[in-house]
Formats: C-alpha cells, structure tokens, sequence
C-alpha cells in the first residue's frame, strides 16, 4: 500500500508531465503560426514586387507609345512645322531655320514633349556633322535637345527640312529629306 | 482534474484565435490596399492612355480634326490645368464606377503640351473629341475639346461656316437647329439659350466669357470658365515664347536677304501675352484679349504681305 506523500509525489509528477506536453503543444502551434504568417508575408512580398515590376513596365510602354504616336505629328507642331513659310501649307514639313532658332532656347522646352530625346538627321546628303548656326548648309544632324537617362530605341518619321537659301540675291526654298527621330525614356 | 483539461483546452484555442483573427485582419487589410493600389493604378493608366490617344489629333492643314473613345466602365474625366512653369501643364483625373461608387483619385497625370477644353468633369462611356487649331496670328496649339455621348449641345441658327463646320463633324451630340430633349441650346446672339455667342464674347451662366477666333468660340462654349480662363493663360504662355521664336528666326534669316519689319510687332506681342498669362487678374472677362486680338491681326497682314519670306 502506498502512503499519503507517496500519492501526492506521484500526483505532482504526472502533473508537471501534462504541463510540459501542454507546453510543447503550445510551441508547437506558436512555430507552426509563426511559419504560416511568414509564408504569408512572403507571397505577399512576392505578389507586390511582380505588381510593381509589371507598373515599370506598362509606363515604359506608355513611353513607347506616347514616342510612337507623337513622331508622326511632332513635325505639325508650331514649333517645328513650315506653315505656309515655303508657298503653301505642307504636310510633315519641318522648318530649319526655326528649329536651329528653337535649339538655342531649349531649356524651356525639355519637359514639353513628355520625351527623352528629339533629333533631326538628314537622309541625303548624309553627314554625321551636328548642326550649328555656323554650318549648317552643310550639317547632317539636328540634336534638338537629348535628355541623360535610359532610352528605349527610337521612333522616326521621314519629313521634309526646309530652309531659305539664297544665290545671286535670289532668294529660294531648299527642301531636303530627313528623318524625325523620338526616343523614349525606359523606366525599368 | 477536469477543471484544468478544460483550461488547457481553452488557452490553446484562445491563443490560436487571437493569432488567427490578427493574421487574418492583417490579410483583409492588405487585401484592400492591394484593390485601392490596382484602382489608382487603372485611374492613372486610363489617364496616360487618354492623353496619349491625343497626339494623333495634331492638325497640319485641317481646320477641324475628330475621333471618339469608348472605356470600359462608366468614367469621370476631370480636366484640371496649372499655369505654373514655362508652359503650365494639363491635368487629367480619372475616376471610374466600381461596385456603384466613384473611385477616389488623386493620382495627376500631366501633360505640357495638350490645352482640353470640357467641363470640370466629364462623365460616360463614350467621349467625343475633336481639335481645331488656335492661330494668334501664327499656330499656338491645337485645342481639343472633349464632351460625353451623354450631353447633347444644340446649336441655334449658326453662322454658315460654323454650321457647315459642325455637319461635316459628324458628332451625334452637336446638333443644328433640331434640338433634342435636354440638350444644351446655344444661341448666335440674343434668345432664349443656356449660352448665347455674340462677334468676340459669350454669355453663359451669367458670365461673359470673350474669345478670339472659332477655336477659342468652342472653347468657350464647351468649358467652364476657371478651365477656360487657365487654358487661356497656358496658350498666352505658348503665344509668348512663340513670338520670340519667330522674332530670332527672322533675325537668322535676314543675312540670306530674307527681311521682314515684324520685329518691333513680335515683341510687342511677346511683351503683350507675357502680361495677360502672368495676370492675376480675370482676362477672359475683361476685352484686354481683344486688345491683343487687334495687334495679332495688324502682324498677320504683315507676314501675308511678305510673300517671298513669311515667317510662319
């Protein structure tokens, strides 16, 4: 027969046994939450940087777009367009002599288009000379203004340059063939 | 005993339904921001994308241009317009219709080279847009003005030209003379009209509003006045920067024997719409518009007559 104290003992014992299992049990569920809600985190923080990496690239396609759509009208912009300065009114007709006129006062105009950059090359007579107010009967390329970031390859639009010549005191319209070239900005 | 399995129990449980209602609160809560984030996102895409389907209305020898645009969901364009910087900027907000309520924005999309003249919002499915030039007295810019499939404009006994113009549009909301139901009926001079057009101003809401040309006349009738009187500035700025342009190109080409005596008139007019676009003060409710209109016709007929070297 067992006495009273060694009931209690074995009592105490069985109990603390219980309470380590209960313990065990709990570490184990707080390991096992833990685990969930870090999972959990991390698809999220996986499902947020795919979302933000597809935003980067539905702007740069919105830059691309914008390049794209804007190369074909640039040339019928008043700050480039001939109006009806070379007889009557043409279409993607890109006045030079306003445009050299237009490159000197380029500051204000770096954020009009919503593009990176915007330049004019001469298709025939090809040179890779760019222009300037002393030579440009002779230059090939028109560097209307070029902004330092990453661009995504250009955009362009055959146009005609046009400029007033003279000869003999005769004063006449000089068109030649170039190219409008847009670029975007990549965003990536 | 059975008093202290029950506690046991109890604490389990207890422990995981606080950790189980946090991580799902935490999941609810995350789950919305990702909505409200995806909303802007499609109101700011939806906004690029308006903008940019508005390069193509670009004129070169039109006098009219036109296209429409259908979305999705039922969408509120609101045209906001800043005159700060060199050129001043245009301000598209979308907000679309989702689950019955408007979605807030905040989100600016800028654009520094469009002038949209519309009311301070716009709002349907389908938007109609059309484009004519502005010339003060060389191009500015080409307006658009944008109006929803919604609203119907009436116009009463135009003007030949402006009648012709408006049919050959072929925009279902711009009616002639057979007005619809609700339609807003515009008026050339008096009459019983929600806008009455008289030669260089209009009477709306009890406003006058004064213009220079078609192009500014439709951008009158079309837009509010605080859009109107912003847009107005933002070409002034245009106009501005214009004439100076024009000015060294005529400086540039002289030596070639092309001359042209629009040198004082072009800085006159620089000097001119650089005051009104940096006024404080209402331009397009007093005539001082009109004043400049006087000057802008007297330096057109000098670039006319000189036909071998015009400069625009």
């Amino acid at each position: 027969m067992k006495t009273k104290r060694q009931k209690s003992g074995i009592l105490t014992r069985l109990s603390l046994k219980s309470q380590t299992k209960a313990q065990l049990k709990i570490q184990q569920m707080a390991f096992m939450l833990m685990a969930i809600t870090l999972f959990f985190v991390l698809a999220g923080m996986f499902v947020l940087v795919i979302k933000f990496a597809g935003l980067k690239e539905s702007a740069t396609l919105l830059e691309e777009e914008n390049a794209m759509l804007l190369v074909t009208k640039l040339a019928n912009s008043p700050e480039f367009s001939c109006g009806e300065a070379f007889g009557s009114n043409r279409i993607n007709c890109v006045d030079f002599d306003k445009v050299m006129m237009l490159k000197e006062n380029i500051d204000k105009y770096s954020k009009f288009w919503g593009v990176a950059s915007i330049e004019i090359r001469k298709v025939f007579p090809k040179s890779q000379e760019i222009c300037t107010a002393i030579n440009y009967k002779d230059c090939g390329v028109i560097e209307v203004f070029s902004k330092d970031v990453n661009s995504l390859p250009p955009s362009s639009n055959f146009v005609s340059l046009c400029r007033k010549e003279s000869e003999d005191g005769k004063i006449y319209d000089k068109c030649e063939l170039a190219k409008l070239i847009v670029g975007s900005e990549d965003k990536r | 005993m059975r008093k202290r399995g029950y506690l046991q129990i109890s604490f389990a449980w207890l422990f995981a339904i606080i950790v189980g209602a946090v991580i799902l609160f935490f999941a609810i809560f995350l789950s919305t921001k990702l909505i409200n984030t995806e909303q802007t996102t499609l109101d700011a895409k939806t906004g690029k994308q308006i903008g940019i389907l508005l390069n193509p209305l670009e004129t070169s020898f039109e006098s009219v241009k036109t296209t429409s645009f259908t979305v999705p969901a039922e969408t509120r364009i609101y045209n906001k317009c800043k005159t700060e910087g060199n050129f001043g900027s245009q301000i598209i907000q979308i907000s679309q219709k989702s689950f019955n309520k408007w979605t807030e924005t905040d989100i600016d999309v800028s654009f520094y080279n469009k002038y949209i003249f519309s009311e301070e919002y716009v709002e349907g499915k389908k938007f109609y847009v059309f484009s004519k030039p502005f010339k003060f007295p060389f191009k500015v810019a080409d307006l658009i003005y944008i109006t929803s499939s919604l609203k119907d404009y009436c116009f009463i006994k135009p003007p030949e030209e402006i009648e012709e113009e408006i049919l050959n549009l072929n925009q279902k909301n711009l009616l002639v003379d057979n007005c619809s139901e609700g339609s807003v009926k515009v008026c050339f001079g008096f009459g019983d009209c929600e806008i009455n057009v008289y030669s260089d101003y209009i009477k709306k809401n009890e406003e006058t509003i004064s213009f220079e040309g078609d192009a500014l006349m439709y951008a009158a009738i079309f837009s509010d006045k605080e859009v109107y009187e912003c847009q107005l500035k933002r070409l002034l700025k245009r106009t501005e920067h214009l004439a100076l342009l024009y000015r060294n190109k005529a400086k540039f080409i002289s030596p070639r024997g092309c001359y042209s005596d629009l040198n004082s008139d072009l800085l006159g007019l620089n000097n001119a719409a650089k005051s009104l676009s940096e006024s404080d003060e209402d331009i397009s409710g007093s005539g001082d518009l009109n004043y400049v209109g006087s000057l802008v016709e007297l330096i057109k007929d000098k670039n006319e007559a000189n036909k071998g070297c015009k400069l625009w």
